[in-house]
């Protein structure tokens, strides 16, 4: 079992390190920090004037700010409508859109024909009537994980994507658009780290998760998340992230979840625990240990790879490899640039170093970020959706397979789409389950297929 | 009804057949011509491949749109036999700039950066699309092998940067049966030819002025309405 999870792409660990010798091994030398694309600082005003792609925005909250931010970076992008309900939200988002329209009325954006994608970032129990809607007008969608708080409402959701052939959907799993996770799968996968033998990922912040309003409902509506309703708590909310990508790595979906949650800090009447665990439990045994809290903030966040041979800890986006005294030599670790965390020396994984390599670049000290998972997640969802314009108003929408064989062969990078965020709610949803009544929760693998 | 309405409607059964009788000639190509049209799929490639003062670069594309209306003289089964010499021609292709992608040498994307300064050189906006029409179809020789393509030399208008210039290279026809085609060439180019300046970053980058175009179109004739069961 756990050797068909470490090949998954019929490659075991000598083909790994065969094929990819000298890129690996200089990859591995080449002392250059982890940012897997090493572009230049994106946003200048030259790149600006390509920018083609119209978007709106619906849900202006931190992470919908953040995501205009983001898209201010791309240049292919044009952020024309930002959407929320609430007047306060539209007004402070304004200010980092000021070129866009600003209504609190979603509609309007799905009858506006110049906008050729929408956003969905919405709280999560509100993204069904979004997504469908957006949908049903020929909008590409990119909708926030989880796709919804509900199994029945992710599967309508993704149901309908999958019927939308001519429309680009893709689920906010941005970790999956990474290069820097993309440059681990194929390590992870291949068998570099021996046998699988536990994952962990944490999530630790100081926050309350609290916001003031001027009236009870707008704080009602504004801390949706303390809400046990509608709210998949920090193991839905936050976790589904981590746990996704951990899924991904270890090639399955869990077959089973164990959760504990509790209210241990921010006692003001919430029921929505600020301080999670869960346990899932993948095919063959393997186990995520899970944590999250709003109550510390120590070790922030990252996720962990145990094999018998070594640990990649990922963090922010970094990883190192920690080997095992007994492991076989890889070759290239010998030269790669090490890192010591307390009594442990980290091999640094680097990604797409191979190109600072060739073109002489030194060692040097991490860069701020200035491509985060949402760049790319977001990049790869522009492009994307201009390929498949590019192919309808010169091909027409006739021959659906000639545009899935054209976008499979025009360079895209690489998306989560509605399966893997179909997927990815379904975990969420249970996990939360488990953390509220305590209980082991066996996923069912019907619950995973789509229909 | 009203009167307006009918006249709306009148108008409107008009037009649609004027559009159909439009599209009717135009799947069937002007008179004596076969027209055969862009057929999308993997194989459609374009590939930019330019040098630099650190290294080279490519770039690629994988739309490549329009149609090749072609006379008598033009292969359209294998092994058909024709006679060398000029084929009468009406042929249009497209390329829309924003497709095509900054790529590593193992074809991954390269970066959006680069990608946005292509866009920026080629002036996409406002010229959103490389296009070439033809103008001269000329058949250099028959094949010398059943399996060989046809050798022609096209003569055109290329328009890229908003910058027309006329240009030949060989291109191949290979009839594939099933009334589809694989239609391959390279030409090289000079981006000042277009007024385009080759890009010098930081003072120690700079672009070389030669570009190598490659090319793969698969064409289609395409059945006329009213053929297929």
């Amino acid at each position: 079992m756990i050797e068909n999870q470490n090949d998954p792409f019929g490659c075991n660990r000598r083909d790994f390190l065969k094929s990819g010798s000298f890129a690996t091994l200089m990859t591995m030398m080449g002392g250059v920090e982890l940012l897997a694309q090493t572009e230049a600082t994106p946003g200048s005003p030259s790149a600006a004037t390509t920018a083609t792609f119209k978007v709106a925005v619906i849900g202006l909250g931190t992470w919908g700010r953040e995501i205009i931010n983001t898209f201010a970076l791309l240049p292919q992008a044009d952020i024309a409508v930002i959407c929320d309900t609430f007047p306060s939200a539209l007004r402070r988002a304004g200010k980092d859109a000021p070129g866009a329209k600003q209504t609190a009325d979603y509609t309007t954006i799905l009858s506006n024909k110049e906008i050729t994608a929408v956003v969905v970032a919405t709280p999560t129990h509100q993204h069904k009537e979004i997504a469908l809607a957006a949908l049903k007008a020929g909008k590409h969608v990119y909708c926030e994980t989880p796709l919804a708080n509900t199994i029945e409402d992710a599967r309508e959701i993704a149901l309908a994507a999958k019927a939308a052939g001519h429309q680009v959907f893709q689920s906010g799993l941005q970790m999956r658009s990474d290069p820097q996770s993309h440059f681990l799968l194929p390590f992870i996968r291949s068998g570099a780290l021996g046998q699988f033998i536990m994952a962990r990922a944490q999530w630790h912040k100081k926050t309350s998760w609290r916001a003031t309003a001027s009236t009870p409902e707008r704080e009602q509506a504004l801390n949706w998340r303390l809400n046990k309703s509608v709210s998949l708590g920090l193991v839905g909310e936050v976790g589904t992230q981590q746990i996704d990508i951990t899924s991904w790595f270890m090639n399955a979906n869990p077959v089973a979840v164990t959760g504990f949650g509790s209210v241990l800090f921010y006692k003001d009447g919430r029921d929505v625990p600020d301080t999670v665990q869960a346990v899932l439990e993948y095919p063959g045994g393997v186990k995520l240990s899970y944590d999250a809290t709003l109550a510390n903030s120590f070790d922030a966040d990252y996720q962990m790879i145990y094999g018998s041979d070594a640990a990649v800890m990922m963090r922010e986006n970094k990883a190192w490899m920690f080997k095992e005294v007994d492991s076989p030599l890889l070759g290239w670790e010998v030269y790669a640039r090490k890192e010591t965390f307390y009594k442990e020396t980290g091999i640094a994984l680097l990604a797409d170093a191979s190109k600072g390599a060739v073109a002489g670049v030194k060692e040097e000290a991490p860069k701020p970020f200035t491509t985060t998972p949402l760049h790319h997640a977001l990049s790869a969802f522009t492009k994307k959706c201009a390929a498949v314009d590019d192919f309808i108003a010169n091909f027409g929408s006739d021959d659906p397979a000639a545009l899935q064989s054209n976008l499979a062969s025009s360079h895209l990078s690489p998306t989560a789409g509605y399966l893997e965020g179909f997927h990815a709610a379904v975990t969420a949803v249970k996990a939360n389950e488990a953390v509220n009544t305590g209980q082991r929760i066996v996923l069912k693998p019907e619950w995973y297929e789509l229909g | 009804m009203n009167t307006e309405y009918r006249m709306k409607t009148r108008i409107w059964i008009a037009g649609t057949i004027a559009l159909c009788a439009l599209a009717a000639a135009a799947s069937r190509g002007a008179e004596g011509m076969t027209r055969l049209d862009a057929s999308p799929g993997k194989d459609m490639k374009v590939r930019l491949e330019g040098t630099s003062t650190i290294h080279d670069w490519q770039a690629e594309g994988t739309i490549i749109s329009g149609f090749l209306e072609v006379g008598p003289g033009f292969p359209l089964t294998p092994g058909q036999s024709v006679t060398p010499g000029k084929v009468p021609v009406h042929a249009e292709a497209f390329i829309p700039v924003r497709s095509l992608k900054s790529i590593e040498k193992d074809g991954s994307p390269y970066s959006e950066k680069m990608d946005a300064f292509m866009y920026e050189d080629l002036k996409s906006p406002p010229n959103l699309r490389i296009i070439f029409r033809v103008s001269e179809l000329t058949l250099k020789e028959a094949p010398k092998a059943p399996d060989a393509p046809y050798v022609f030399e096209a003569k055109g208008e290329l328009v890229v940067a908003g910058v027309t210039n006329t240009i030949s290279f060989p291109v191949n026809v290979t009839p594939l049966g099933d009334q589809k085609f694989k239609v391959t060439g390279s030409t090289s180019l000079k981006m000042t030819d277009f007024h385009i300046k080759p890009r010098t970053l930081i003072g120690i980058l700079s672009t070389g002025d030669d570009v190598k175009i490659q090319f793969v179109w698969p064409l289609i004739q395409k059945k006329p309405e009213g053929t297929t069961k």
